[in-house]
């Protein structure tokens, strides 16, 4: 009977869809189902050999307790552990363990069911990992989470959320309370807003808000929602909360101090520009854009060889190189820039050597200052105390002229009419009265002579004339005639005939005659002197050259007295000095200059710039 | 009279060479007055002299502003001559600028030699004071 129950019995259980085995008193196996074998990779013979307990040898001693609580007639739970399979990977078992009654209720063994749970162990396992990691994620970067479950009206916060918040752990928001923590206004308008959205068109958001927590502070967060749907049925949102407070003040920091760093740069009255290594622009402030006239976006990427004059931005170019290479800042420094529409300007420019965190030298920064205008009014000014000093200079000049040869005479006056007063001889007061008039003559003659400077320096210039050179040496020449004659003076006219120049047409005639006749009357011998006339030409000036290969002049001696009055340097008849300062006097009135070169014994080259400006 | 071997002027102006002589007729006994127009005339004249080993003039009368070789070339090549008695030269100028006079005080400092400053017009008083010293 028992036999046949047993038969019967085993191919019950043989068929239970759960692993489930039938084990003696003695642990052995008595019945087993083949889902057992199958799930567990077993053969019935290497079962029916062993202990039950030798299925699972790497399996804890737990489960060896509970069946024996089962043969005890207890029982258990199910339980969970950890084993290794044949392949040595770890799996979990899930176990529940029963007493085993015959008809009689006497205990013949332990019914066992085994389930394997690895893969379910393993997701709970990664589950867990995850809830863990949200929450630590959420903790870091201040999100949280909130739910709304539409079917029972239900909010649900979560920790996070209610830290951002500010209320405390037990709270429990709902609908309405959550809503007025948004800012009144705008905020609250735009959470409606994309409440109706997301519950009509079932849409999602994510945007910022500015709240104002349970503590009254206002906190800026981005707020994201989803709506859930069920068959196409509306049952909830779920959301999220940040935090964004501290990057928006950050943001709103950066803003403003970009801001008023580029309100500075913008209104110094400095050309400020950043360049990276190549020299190609990377920042520009408005007076750089002003003076390039091009706006920032243009100037972005463009180096000074696209800018400038192709000479000014290499010097430029060498400047930075310079600067990148030895990383020493040039201070201070007057440049040039010619623009490529070749407007110049003067600048006092400094450039700096820029770094990055790591301390690299990534580019430089230029500050530059346009002087042109003080440059100008500098020039302006040395140009004037130049003009002072000369004029300076002249009157020092003059009044020593006229104090020296106004006084030579008077003296000569006192000395000759004391003579006279105490003379008694007839013909010795002839003589005296004689030598008078000659001494009279003579202040008359100086007289005019200093009244004709003056006149050249005091006046204001005549009118300037275009004069065609040669006509005017012609003229000249036939003045000279009795001196050319004598002196058989050879002059050679180089000058071709489309030469003109300007002046007031008396002052060239006296110029022309008083270097002309000093040529040909300082010649080297008694005939066949030569003298060459040429012409030239350099900005501003025409030049007329007067070349002699005569006595010459030791300039370095005489430098300071060759245009004096009544200087001469030769024992000449008739070479009283006059005439030549006279000439000095007049050729300067015009803006011009007499520049020699000479040599004693060769001869003296005497070259007058006459000025082309009016 | 005193009696003054010989005497030298030296300036361009014919007019002061005749006065000087005048006065210098009428002050003292002098046979030999030689007068040059300028510096350079004046200094050749000089350096013959000291080459040759003769007699040099006692006395100088130098004027400032002449062409060629002014009044101060002269003094500054004269000093340059190996002369080993003092001789007096007495600048007569019509300038009365300061910077001259300060110039010829300059040139006093410098030299052994006795060197006077006075302005044109020269007159009899001055001539004596002048002669007296030679």
């Amino acid at each position: 009977m028992r036999q046949k129950i047993k038969n019967n019995d085993n191919y019950l259980i043989k068929q239970l869809p759960k692993a489930t085995a039938y084990v003696n008193l003695n642990l052995s196996v008595a019945h087993i189902s083949d889902s057992w074998l199958r799930d567990f990779n077993l053969s019935l013979q290497a079962i029916e050999k062993n202990s039950i307990l030798g299925v699972f040898p790497t399996l804890t001693t737990k489960w060896k307790q509970d069946i024996d609580y089962a043969f005890l007639g207890y029982k258990n739970t199910p339980k969970t552990d950890k084993y290794f399979d044949s392949s040595t990977s770890k799996c979990w078992l899930e176990w529940t363990i029963l007493p085993w009654y015959d008809e009689a209720e006497n205990i013949i063994g332990a019914i066992i069911q085994i389930e394997d749970v690895t893969k379910h162990f393993l997701l709970q396992q990664k589950l867990e990992k995850l809830e863990i990691l949200i929450t630590v994620k959420s903790q870091i970067a201040k999100i949280g989470s909130w739910e709304y479950d539409a079917i029972n009206d239900e909010l649900k916060w979560s920790d996070m959320t209610k830290i951002i918040h500010e209320v405390p752990n037990d709270y429990e928001p709902n609908t309405d309370s959550a809503l007025s923590f948004y800012k009144p206004g705008k905020n609250q308008e735009k959470i409606s807003k994309y409440l109706d959205q997301s519950l009509k068109d079932g849409l999602h958001w994510s945007d910022k808000f500015q709240i104002i927590t349970g503590k009254g502070k206002e906190i800026w967060v981005i707020a994201t929602g989803k709506p859930l749907f069920e068959d196409e049925k509306f049952v909830g949102i779920i959301g999220t909360f940040q935090d964004i407070t501290e990057d928006v003040k950050a943001q709103q920091k950066t803003k403003e101090s970009e801001n008023l760093l580029r309100t500075l740069i913008d209104h110094l009255p400095l050309n400020v520009f950043v360049k990276d290594l190549e020299s190609k622009k990377i920042l520009v402030n408005q007076s750089e854009c002003d003076y390039l006239n091009l706006t920032s976006e243009e100037l972005i990427g463009k180096s000074d060889f696209d800018l400038y004059d192709h000479d000014v931005a290499q010097v430029s170019r060498d400047e930075d190189l310079k600067i990148l290479s030895t990383l020493e800042p040039m201070l201070g420094v007057e440049t040039i820039n010619i623009r490529k529409d070749g407007k110049q300007t003067n600048f006092l420019t400094s450039k700096i050597p820029l770094f990055n965190e790591d301390n690299d030298v990534v580019g430089l920064i230029g500050f530059s200052l346009d002087i042109t205008q003080i440059k100008q009014k500098e020039e302006q000014l040395t140009r004037l105390i130049n003009v002072s000093a000369l004029q300076n200079k002249k009157l020092l000049n003059f009044a020593h002229i006229v104090s020296h040869n106004l006084r030579s005479h008077t003296a000569n006056f006192s000395m000759l009419l004391g003579f006279l007063i105490k003379e008694k001889e007839e013909q010795e007061r002839e003589k005296l009265l004689s030598m008078l008039i000659g001494a009279s003559d003579n202040l008359l003659e100086t007289i005019d002579n200093l009244n004709e400077v003056l006149e050249i320096n005091s006046n204001p210039l005549q009118e300037k004339k275009n004069i065609h050179a040669n006509t005017k040496i012609d003229f000249v020449k036939k003045n000279l005639h009795s001196l050319i004659k004598n002196k058989g003076a050879h002059i050679i006219n180089n000058i071709s005939n489309d030469v003109y120049i300007k002046g007031v047409p008396t002052y060239v005639n006296n110029i022309l005659i008083s270097i002309l006749s000093n040529a040909i009357k300082f010649g080297q011998n008694k005939t066949g002197n030569k003298i060459e006339l040429s012409a030239d030409k350099i900005k501003g000036y025409t030049i007329l050259v007067i070349k002699d290969n005569g006595i010459g002049i030791d300039l370095e001696k005489n430098k300071d007295k060759i245009f004096g009055m009544y200087k001469t340097f030769h024992q000449l008849e008739k070479s009283r000095g006059v005439s030549l300062y006279i000439a000095r006097n007049q050729i300067e009135a015009m803006n011009g200059k007499f520049v020699i070169a000479s040599k004693v014994g060769q001869g003296t080259t005497f070259k007058i710039y006459f000025n082309e400006n009016d | 009279m005193k009696m003054i071997d010989h005497i030298c002027i030296i300036d361009d102006d014919a007019i002061t060479v005749f006065g000087i002589k005048k006065l210098l007729t009428s002050t003292i006994e002098c046979n030999n007055i030689d007068a040059f127009s300028n510096g350079k005339l004046a200094i050749e004249y000089l350096s013959e002299i000291v080459a040759n080993k003769t007699k040099l003039p006692d006395l100088i009368f130098l004027d400032l502003n002449m062409p060629i070789m002014d009044g101060w070339e002269f003094l500054e090549e004269f000093l340059k001559l190996p002369i080993a008695d003092a001789i007096t030269v007495n600048i007569v100028t019509s300038s009365i600028n300061k910077e001259d006079r300060d110039k010829s005080n300059f040139y006093k400092c410098r030299t052994h030699h006795n060197i006077t400053y006075n302005t044109k017009p020269l007159n009899k008083v001055e001539i004596e004071k002048i002669t007296d010293i030679a």
